[in-house]
């Protein structure tokens, strides 16, 4: 069962670091990561959701955005970052 | 406090410093003496302004300033003359955007006027630039729809409304042209709480956008730092656009970021190593010179560090920072070394912690009089080390607790540069013509008495201009210049500063304000007042000589007003007048709220402290001079009845008044300019105390406004004498008690 951790409405500059602590203190399981209230990504949270999605899949371990919301898709777009973060987004995609 | 509110702070406090600035550049245009630089320094204030205001979504605040910007941009590049028309325009679009400003910090937008004359005129100089700027190079008539000033300029803040679709516009549809831009935030972008979302939208704006995301440099979210910038993006906007409108975009992060931007089409070079080909750039379609990147617009705004206070930072220009390179070409390159501000010697503190060490000097005061008091008391002989040392810690107490006041004072500047505006905009209002020349700006004064000097000022100079200049006719059958002159001036005296509001308009209508003092029953119409007496008429609650209320005095707010204000900060005001040359209004104020002079009085063995501002004189009367009346009692002081107020009976100390002959009668003002006798049990002398609040420290006390600690660690309060005035007219308790 992945631990689900729910994003929180604004991923500002104020978010980052709470944000990597969150997904470092659960970093030997699988995270689900509820983006269903984002209103905000910015870029700092971006970088931290990327470098987990990375390091998560990298030790094969699930990591997933689900319900993402669609300011959150709007803004991966608007970053170039939907591709990058498209294996978060598909279910079966970091498994 | 969060970080944003923290910026968002520091944001509204650089507005009142830009817009300061941008108001003595343009009164220095309206002298005549500006010059290119002045003009660079007006329009930088509005550009930071606008940018800040972008970050922060304040649409309507962004979209006037951008206005603003624009026409001053045509002064700059001299398309447009600085004729006295449209210097007052621009001083009436600075008083604008304080509303902008005012609004956009209180949140209250629908107070702004809507669509006000200044932004139509504005904007009507913009087309006519624009039109200009068409026919000027033809290449650019082919698209016409292009706006080089954009007037839907609306960058979207860093908050994601729900867009129905991304705003890809391509203004012109012929040229897929555009342009690449690499570009890689530094920590120091988001630090300043810049977004790259923020950008790439605002690149999305200008046309069809495309970011292709680089993440070779980002590392493990291990070894990341949350808050530097690893990720850099490649971005194609295509569509007919000017490179300069490309640079605006990164204009507010020029140095926190690597930014390379090149035709579409060449290859981007990474944005850590630019290629210097770039700068050879052929730029010569620009139709307006590009913002001033190399002046570096930050330096006019002292960052504050948000706290807790990160450690100490030093801040050079980045090395690897390139600036957009379509400003070189066009920046004479003997500009940049030259226009180097200087550093500004400037800290910013938040307010709390001085105003905590004033608390905490106040508590050291308390406590070295405390000590002195426990030396006295062991009857150690004066030659003893013990006392010189006191001594000398008295005056180490004493320089600190003035060099902790001066910290918080502040020049009345903050104050009087408010000023101008308001004589521009009631002399339009009234079709006067007047002149505010202001003088001894940089007097200091607490803060406390700063924040509460505005109204009152305010009010004296509406009604100066208002009352006491006449028109323009007026002043020229009088063989006056059709312009009248308001001074306002500051000084310090002794420890008051003293402020003068002057005019040099008719002077009081003595005749006037008598019968209209008379007709409202304010005084005898038999009463023989000499000019002095009359002119304080107008200070009386209800007095008004506008026989129509007018929209600039008649606020419901006369002078009686101002005097109570006034009176409050434990000030005083006088006029004086000379018919036909004018009226002076003076005010006297402490130069603190902090400390007080105050009479140490005794009433049924309580010690309180009565300001001593209010109190004209201490007598210790006679039995024959107290006469009974009805069921009070009036002092006979030279010429006149004062009614007397027992101290002990308003407070509750006592339920019977003493008899004044046993006691002392300190005469004080009222707010109608009446005097009370106060009787106490017994004065003790005059001393200066630390005030501390009761509201916040205890709760409110009617009839006491503070308290103090005395040198014995007894807490003394402060009376508030207009306070124990109103109370004696109402019914207490203890009259009842004693009747029975």
């Amino acid at each position: 069962m992945p631990q689900t951790i729910a994003l929180s409405a604004n991923l500002d500059l104020r978010a980052a670091a709470p944000l990597r602590e969150t997904l470092l203190g659960c970093a030997e399981e699988a995270v689900e990561l509820d983006g269903a209230g984002v209103t905000r990504l910015g870029g700092l949270c971006l970088q931290v959701l990327l470098a987990a999605l990375r390091d998560w899949s990298a030790r094969g371990l699930a990591f997933t955005v689900k319900d993402p919301s669609a300011a959150f898709l709007e803004t991966l777009s608007l970053f170039g970052a939907s591709e990058a973060m498209a294996p978060a987004l598909s279910p079966q995609g970091a498994s | 406090m969060d970080e944003l509110d923290a910026i968002r702070i520091t944001f509204f406090q650089e507005c009142d410093e830009l817009l300061a600035d941008l108001e003595s550049g343009l009164l220095a245009q309206q002298r005549g003496a500006g010059d290119a630089e002045t003009v660079n320094a007006v329009f930088r204030a509005v550009h930071s302004i606008k940018g800040g205001a972008g970050v922060f979504g304040f649409d309507g605040l962004v979209r006037f300033a951008h206005l603003f910007e624009a026409v001053l941009e045509g002064l700059r590049s001299e398309k447009l003359e600085p004729t006295p028309d449209l210097v007052s325009l621009l001083l009436g679009a600075h008083d604008e955007l304080i509303d902008h400003v005012t609004a956009a910090r209180t949140g209250r937008v629908q107070d702004l006027r809507r669509l006000s004359g200044v932004s139509v005129r504005l904007a009507e100089i913009v087309d006519r630039l624009k039109v200009a700027a068409l026919d000027a190079s033809p290449e650019a008539a082919t698209a016409p729809e292009r706006d080089d000033f954009d007037f839907d300029f609306t960058p979207l803040a860093a908050s994601l409304e729900p867009l129905p679709a991304p705003p890809l516009t391509a203004p012109a549809p012929p040229a897929p042209l555009g342009w690449t831009i690499a570009f890689r935030p530094l920590a120091e972008l988001y630090r300043k709480a810049n977004e790259p979302a923020v950008l790439l939208r605002e690149l999305a704006r200008l046309g069809e956008a495309r970011a292709v995301l680089d993440l070779s440099d980002l590392p493990s979210l291990q070894a990341l730092d949350p808050e530097d910038g690893y990720l850099a993006w490649t971005i194609d906007v295509a569509g007919d656009i000017e490179k300069a409108q490309v640079a605006e975009v990164f204009e507010f992060v020029e140095g926190d970021c690597d930014l390379v931007i090149s035709p579409m089409g060449q290859a981007a070079p990474a944005a850590a190593a630019p290629e210097p080909q770039f700068a050879s750039e052929p730029q010569a379609e620009l139709p307006i010179a590009p913002p001033p990147v190399k002046i570096a617009p930050p330096p006019l705004l002292t960052l504050v560090e948000p706290e807790p206070a990160p450690p100490p930072h030093v801040e050079p220009e980045p090395p690897r920072a390139v600036q957009s390179e379509s400003a070189q070409p066009e920046s004479p390159p003997a500009e940049a070394p030259v226009q180097t501000p200087p550093p500004q010697s400037v800290i910013r503190v938040d307010p709390e912690r001085v105003d905590r060490l004033v608390d905490l000097v106040g508590e050291l005061v308390i406590s070295q009089v405390m000590l002195a008091q426990k030396v006295q008391e062991a009857g150690l002989p004066p030659s003893s080390g013990l006392v010189a040392g006191l001594e000398e810690l008295e005056q180490l107490t004493r320089e600190i607790q003035d060099g902790v006041m001066a910290i918080r004072a502040q020049q009345v500047r903050a104050v009087f540069q408010r000023m101008p505006r308001l004589v521009r905009e009631v002399a339009a209002l009234t079709g006067k013509q007047a002149r505010l020349v202001t003088d001894g700006e940089a007097t200091e004064v607490d803060r406390t008495v700063i924040e509460r000097l505005a109204e009152p000022l305010t009010h004296m100079i509406r009604n100066a201009i208002d009352h006491g200049l006449e028109t323009p006719e007026e002043r020229a059958a009088l063989g006056k210049s059709p312009e009248g002159v308001i001074r306002l001036s500051a000084q310090h005296r002794g420890a008051r500063i003293v402020i003068e509001v002057s005019d040099d308009g008719r002077g009081i209508d003595r005749r006037r304000v008598l019968s209209t003092a008379v007709a409202r029953g304010l005084v005898a119409a038999d009463a023989q007042l000499d000019d002095e007496a009359i002119d304080n008429l107008i200070f009386l609650p209800g007095f008004s000589t506008a026989s129509a209320v007018s929209d600039i005095s008649g606020r419901g707010v006369g002078m009686d007003v101002v005097r109570r204000s006034v009176q409050a900060l434990g000030g005083r005001i006088a006029i004086a007048s000379v018919p036909g040359r004018g009226a002076t209004i003076t005010l006297s104020l402490p130069l603190t709220l902090a400390v007080l002079d105050g009479m140490q009085v005794e009433v049924c063995g309580q010690t309180l402290v009565a300001p001593l501002a209010a109190i004209v004189e201490s007598v210790r009367p006679r039995p024959e001079d107290v006469r009974r009346i009805g069921s009070g009692a009036v002092l006979a002081v030279r010429d006149s009845f004062i009614p007397l107020v027992d101290v002990g009976v308003v407070l509750g100390f006592r339920d019977r008044p003493i008899n004044p002959a046993d006691g002392i009668v300190l005469l004080v003002e009222t707010d109608d300019g009446g005097r009370v006798a106060l009787v106490a049990d017994e004065i003790h002398g005059q001393r200066q105390v630390v005030i501390k609040s009761l509201e916040s420290n205890y709760g409110q006390v009617a009839g006491i406004s503070a308290a103090t600690i005395m040198g014995d660690g007894r807490i003394a309060l402060i009376i508030d004498i207009d306070a124990v005035i109103s109370m004696r007219n109402r019914p207490a308790p203890a009259p009842l008690l004693a009747a029975e």
